[in-house]
């Protein structure tokens, strides 16, 4: 399971999302990696990728309105991090889609997508949850 | 500075195995001692107050096992997924190494990772190699920069 509950911030709908996220790039990557053609899989992941072209956005403002909430010093920063996210997820659809599903593209989107998920919220999110947790 | 540098990328390093792979066991050692035949070079580019380039030596086994742990997935070959994390996770290094300089007023940016080779004619004012051991392997950095 990707998912660790060290990775928890202390935000009921924060870790709500994370785990909800985790879970949709775990099925995402099982697709993905599955043994089956590209073919049969192209359908599930097209799916998982217009999901995650939604859901990201929503939780990004939802945690910074959170950030925002608490006062959180590093708000700008981490929104960027958000930002520069999001416009690698659209161009990447954008590139995807232009060159008709390419399989080898979507490969690289899911290492980048696993790695960058697992630093920002085991790294930067913890940043959060630290000032919060200071702040009392 | 080259000592300056050495170990912000080792400390970056050993920040990145720590969270986001929970490998504790990082060290630094010689860097002659790094010998790999089969290997994923991933280089990062760095332009401003510094300029030119860290290059990241994943042998094959540690590219593997860093994915392996990430993904929970059992994988037995570099393809392009397992290429794209590992550049993701040099970007990630490079990115915090140029935060924490930045603090001490040296402004540099990164390009985004590349595959590339290890040859390379030029001459850097700072040419030094951080050789890491892990847990699940090893990794050696090359760090190519010149002043601007």
């Amino acid at each position: 399971m990707l998912w660790k509950e060290s990775y928890e911030i202390g935000v009921p709908l924060i870790d709500a999302q994370h785990k909800e996220l985790f879970r949709r790039v775990e099925l995402f990557l099982q697709v993905l990696r599955s043994e089956v053609c590209w073919d049969e899989k192209v359908q599930k992941v097209n799916e998982t990728l217009e999901f995650m072209k939604g859901y990201v956005v929503e939780h990004f403002r939802d945690e910074e309105e959170y950030q925002q909430s608490i006062g959180y010093p590093g708000y700008e920063a981490h929104k960027q991090l958000h930002t520069g996210m999001v416009e690698y997820v659209l161009e990447f659809s954008k590139k995807y889609e232009q060159s008709n599903n390419d399989e080898q593209l979507i490969q690289q989107f899911g290492g980048k997508l696993l790695a960058w998920l697992i630093n920002h919220v085991a790294a930067e999110d913890q940043r959060i949850a630290d000032y919060a947790k200071k702040k009392g | 500075m080259k000592d300056i540098l050495y170990k912000a990328f080792f400390d970056a390093t050993q920040n990145a195995f720590k969270l986001m792979l929970n490998i504790l066991e990082v060290s630094d050692h010689p860097a002659g001692d790094f010998k790999c035949d089969d290997e994923v070079d991933i280089a990062i580019g760095v332009t401003g107050d510094l300029q030119g380039k860290v290059i990241y030596r994943y042998p094959v086994s540690t590219s593997l096992n860093i994915v392996n742990i990430m993904s929970g997935m059992q994988f037995d070959a570099v393809d392009a997924f397992v290429t794209s994390a590992v550049s993701e996770i040099a970007n990630i290094i490079s990115g915090n190494v140029l935060t924490a300089l930045s603090e001490n007023d040296m402004n540099c940016d990164i390009l985004p990772p590349e595959q590339c080779k290890l040859d390379d004619d030029k001459k850097y004012d700072i040419n030094t190699s951080c050789h890491i051991r892990t847990a699940i392997g090893e990794i050696c950095l090359e760090i190519r920069l010149n002043r601007a």
